[in-house]
């Protein structure tokens, strides 16, 4: 199976380089051409593991993914979620042992690349390298917008916030229109992700509803009031860097 | 351990009757919140809406009646027993 779409801006890693910056044709070229190993794999399965030495990065191409770590005791922490054009493990091209885990969402189509492969694609093509370098920090701010949003806020703007910036990250790739996006997380997810429980998330979701600033058709999400979600979940999204503007652009 | 119930309402915003649970000393151990019939996660369920000492729960479990809640408050503190 081919990556999204035949035409190369389609490639999600190519999309997701260009929300950064744009790449010259040689980029792109370098980047259609790594040599990917594509793998379909079904819904809430591990992709990789904590304490696992990867020789291989990989890129999300369709499907969501979540990053979590466990307790001792098993309890479950997400603490990002991941679209096309995340490379979620990217890190391991620099630290062996992998030190999270990510599990499929939803039915996925990931791409594998070798670390030769990466590293080969760093050397020849600085801006690249920097971009990979760039998304790291991104992914450190955010890390820290969770902290912040899980440690302080109430569940309300909890989940106000991160569905601000799931629909900010989302239109950024292309995969929101306006107001409106797929969302295929269940509350149990959620739950997992904001550290409430299941039946809280569900309270909080029915107050969001009953407010007016979210409706849900199914894993369609749609935010009829982008101004008033994003005062309730307290959200700026400076924290996510992005080049071009968000979805109030 | 010997538990008592006494009936509450809780500002959830539901209408059912909620439950305070004491210990054989009274002391509050847990307030309950009974879930409404329309509830999408857990219909008609009883809620740990917030547990003390060693209830304290961060995963706030769900219960099928209060035999399940009393079952499961008699672990605890089996659990606290030996742990301790």
């Amino acid at each position: 199976m081919l990556p999204a779409a035949s035409r190369s801006d389609h490639h999600p890693l190519v999309r997701k380089l260009e929300s950064i910056f744009t790449l010259t044709d040689d980029e792109r070229q370098a980047v259609l051409d790594l040599p990917m190993q594509v793998a379909v794999i079904e819904e809430d399965q591990d992709i990789v593991r904590e304490g696992n030495r990867p020789s291989r990065s990989f890129a999300i191409l369709n499907g969501f993914t979540c990053t979590y770590k466990m307790t001792g005791d098993g309890k479950r922490q997400i603490v990002a979620f991941c679209i096309p054009g995340d490379m979620p493990d990217v890190q391991s091209l620099h630290l062996k042992v992998l030190d999270i885990s990510v599990a499929t969402l939803t039915k996925c189509s990931v791409g594998f690349v070798t670390h030769e492969a990466l590293w080969d694609l760093c050397m020849r093509h600085p801006r690249i390298t920097a971009a990979f370098w760039r998304e790291t920090l991104v992914e450190g701010a955010a890390f820290r917008e969770w902290i912040l949003n899980v440690g302080r806020r109430e569940a309300y703007h909890r989940m106000a916030h991160i569905l601000c910036e799931l629909l900010v990250r989302l239109r950024a790739v292309a995969l929101a229109e306006d107001h409106v996006c797929d969302l295929p997380i269940t509350q149990v997810e959620f739950a997992d992700a904001l550290g409430i429980s299941t039946v809280h998330v569900n309270r909080v979701l029915q107050e969001l509803r009953a407010d007016g600033l979210i409706e849900t058709k199914g894993t369609r999400l749609i935010i009829p009031d982008w101004e008033r979600l994003k005062q309730a979940g307290d959200f700026d999204e400076t924290y996510l860097h992005l080049k071009q503007g968000g979805a109030a652009a | 351990m010997t538990l008592t119930l006494q009936p509450v309402q809780v500002a959830t915003g539901a209408e059912e009757e909620d439950m305070l649970l004491f210990d054989r000393d009274q002391r509050l151990l847990a307030v309950l919140v009974q879930l409404s019939p329309e509830n999408e996660v857990a219909p008609g369920q009883w809620y740990l809406e917030v547990g003390f000492g060693r209830l304290s729960e961060l995963s706030h479990p769900t219960f099928a009646d209060l035999s399940a809640v009393e079952d499961w408050v008699n672990q605890r503190s089996r659990v606290g027993r030996s742990r301790w």
